[in-house]
């Protein structure tokens, strides 16, 4: 596998390739042994650690992704990729930061909060690579787990669940980026600068 | 001060890199690599002050550092002279109090063992030099061997090791930070800013009193990590944190416990080359909402997440 290969297929479990480069992997995917071979065995490796049963893996994901794509193109629905820019100048969502989870859920996260419903998203829908932040992982004991790294089948989220999602990792990244800071401080060779990129410096 | 946790940490250390293997280095460039050991060695042991620039995305800040060195410590601070007017300082550093991070980029005496360490997880090449800041430097490029973590570009002063300039670079050669002096002056005489209106003393990990924040109910791990990761701490117990680097690259993990389930779900939000991972997940059936925070990419926050579980 090339270095440009490699990166796309990083580009791709990051969730941030464009059409281009998922165009590029997936035509690799399905020709190159090789990049096939990669996909899966992130997802066995994942897979694994979840103590999940290997037997289930035996797919091949990269047509499960092509035809999730295809999906996704003939519905006419939301593009595969969304650019960066796009992502951050998204309008954020009302609710205020609140200082714990709870107080979250209860603000902002009406849709994050309701569990209980025994089929909480519909496992036959339409899979779709979805531009981050998105995706449900499958995390129920029972069930076994779909391997993910961005790119693989995951139950579509509702908008409102994966906006209260975002503005968590927002929220959090505000309350916690100064501790991770004291640390990185001291173990990176930029020293003192990452104190630079928390966002509200706290006495 | 004197109980500096990176005695500890030293010994730990010491362990790991005994038990990894000796290999050889493939395409490592092995003056980049004394650079790098210049860079860690050197950078506590000088005394300077300058103003650089920090660009995220459409973000830019500028920042005052100043470092003083004497005989047996070094004091620092950072300023925020735009946006929110933060000072950070730091109380004398011991000099010989060198953390986990530190050590993995003083390659020297590993090198002689022929032994790669950081050299298996990055390629590491001098491609060039340049000036910055109005002084000569040596460029080294920083490749990441794996899709955990990202690339980098460091610029480090040809005299001194200093990291004069550095660019994070993610995938597609996409540079996502971009940090450099644009004055730097190596002397005591550190100038004095106006309009500070919060200061943060920054804080030391103590190994004998470790500060448990936000503690969780119960001993939780983390059991993966990428290739060449170690905690910054030695020790954990309940803390609602664990801290990894591999010597360039650091993330920190957060665990909450819930006191009530939540749909399972993830969100992300990303700022330069930090990634701040959200996931609401449920282990061995117990609700908990675990955090990643960090300059790595998506995908290890990802598969770190998966690999928490309850330890006994």
């Amino acid at each position: 596998m090339t270095d440009d290969m490699r990166e796309s297929l990083s580009a791709v479990m990051d969730g941030e390739a464009n059409e281009l480069e998922m165009e590029r992997v997936l035509k690799h995917a399905v020709t190159d042994e090789e990049t096939r071979a990669t996909w899966t065995r992130y997802h066995l490796a994942r897979h694994s650690l979840n103590g999940g049963s290997l037997a289930h893996l035996d797919w091949d994901i990269s047509e499960q992704v092509r035809s999730a794509l295809l999906e996704e193109h003939t519905a006419g629905s939301a593009p595969v990729s969304t650019g960066f820019k796009q992502r951050v100048l998204r309008p954020m969502a009302s609710f205020a930061v609140a200082a714990s989870v709870a107080a979250t859920i209860v603000i902002g996260g009406q849709q994050i909060a309701q569990v209980g419903n025994a089929d909480r998203y519909d496992r036959n829908q339409a899979v779709a690579i979805s531009p981050p932040p998105a995706g449900i992982v499958n995390i129920e004991g029972a069930n076994p787990v779909q391997a993910s790294y961005g790119m693989q089948s995951i139950p579509v989220l509702q908008p409102t669940t994966r906006t209260a999602y975002r503005d968590l990792a927002e929220q959090r990244l505000n309350k916690y980026s100064q501790q991770h800071a004291e640390q990185a401080a001291l173990n990176s060779p930029q020293g003192l600068l990452s104190y630079a990129r928390v966002p509200q410096i706290r006495e | 001060m004197s109980e500096c946790f990176c005695a500890l940490t030293f010994t730990l250390l010491f362990i790991t890199v005994a038990s990894v293997e000796a290999a050889t280095c493939p395409d490592t460039d092995a003056l980049a690599l004394s650079w790098l050991d210049k860079m860690s060695r050197n950078s506590q042991q000088l005394s300077y002050h300058g103003v650089a620039t920090l660009q995220r995305g459409g973000d830019l800040q500028v920042l005052q550092f100043s470092h003083l060195e004497s005989q047996d410590d070094s004091s620092e601070s950072l300023i925020k002279l735009t946006g929110q007017g933060a000072q950070v300082e730091r109380a004398p550093h011991p000099l010989d109090c060198i953390h986990p991070g530190q050590q993995l980029l003083r390659m020297g005496d590993a090198l002689q063992a022929s032994d790669c360490d950081m050299a298996r997880q990055y390629r590491f090449s001098v491609v060039g030099d340049g000036r910055v800041a109005g002084r000569d430097t040596v460029q080294i490029e920083v490749v990441p061997r794996d899709m955990y973590r990202f690339g980098y570009l460091l610029y480090l002063d040809k005299e001194t090791g200093l990291l004069l300039k550095s660019e994070t670079i993610g995938h597609g050669h996409k540079v996502l930070e971009k940090f450099q002096f644009a004055r730097l002056s190596y002397s005591e005489a550190v100038p004095s800013v106006n309009g500070i209106v919060v200061s943060h003393q920054a804080k030391h990990p103590d190994a004998l009193n470790p500060a448990i924040s936000a503690p969780v109910s119960r001993d939780w791990g983390v059991n993966w990590l990428p290739r060449g990761f170690m905690p910054t701490d030695t020790s954990f117990g309940t803390s609602g944190r664990r801290t990894y680097t591999d010597g360039l690259a650091v993330f920190s993990v957060f665990l909450e416990d819930l006191n009530r389930e939540m749909r399972p779900g993830e969100g992300l939000v990303r700022q330069g080359g930090t990634t701040s991972y959200t996931r609401g997940m449920l282990i061995a059936e117990e609700p908990v909402l675990v955090t990643i925070v960090g300059e790595v990419p998506v995908n290890t926050a990802r598969m770190v997440a998966d690999s928490i579980a309850w330890e006994h």
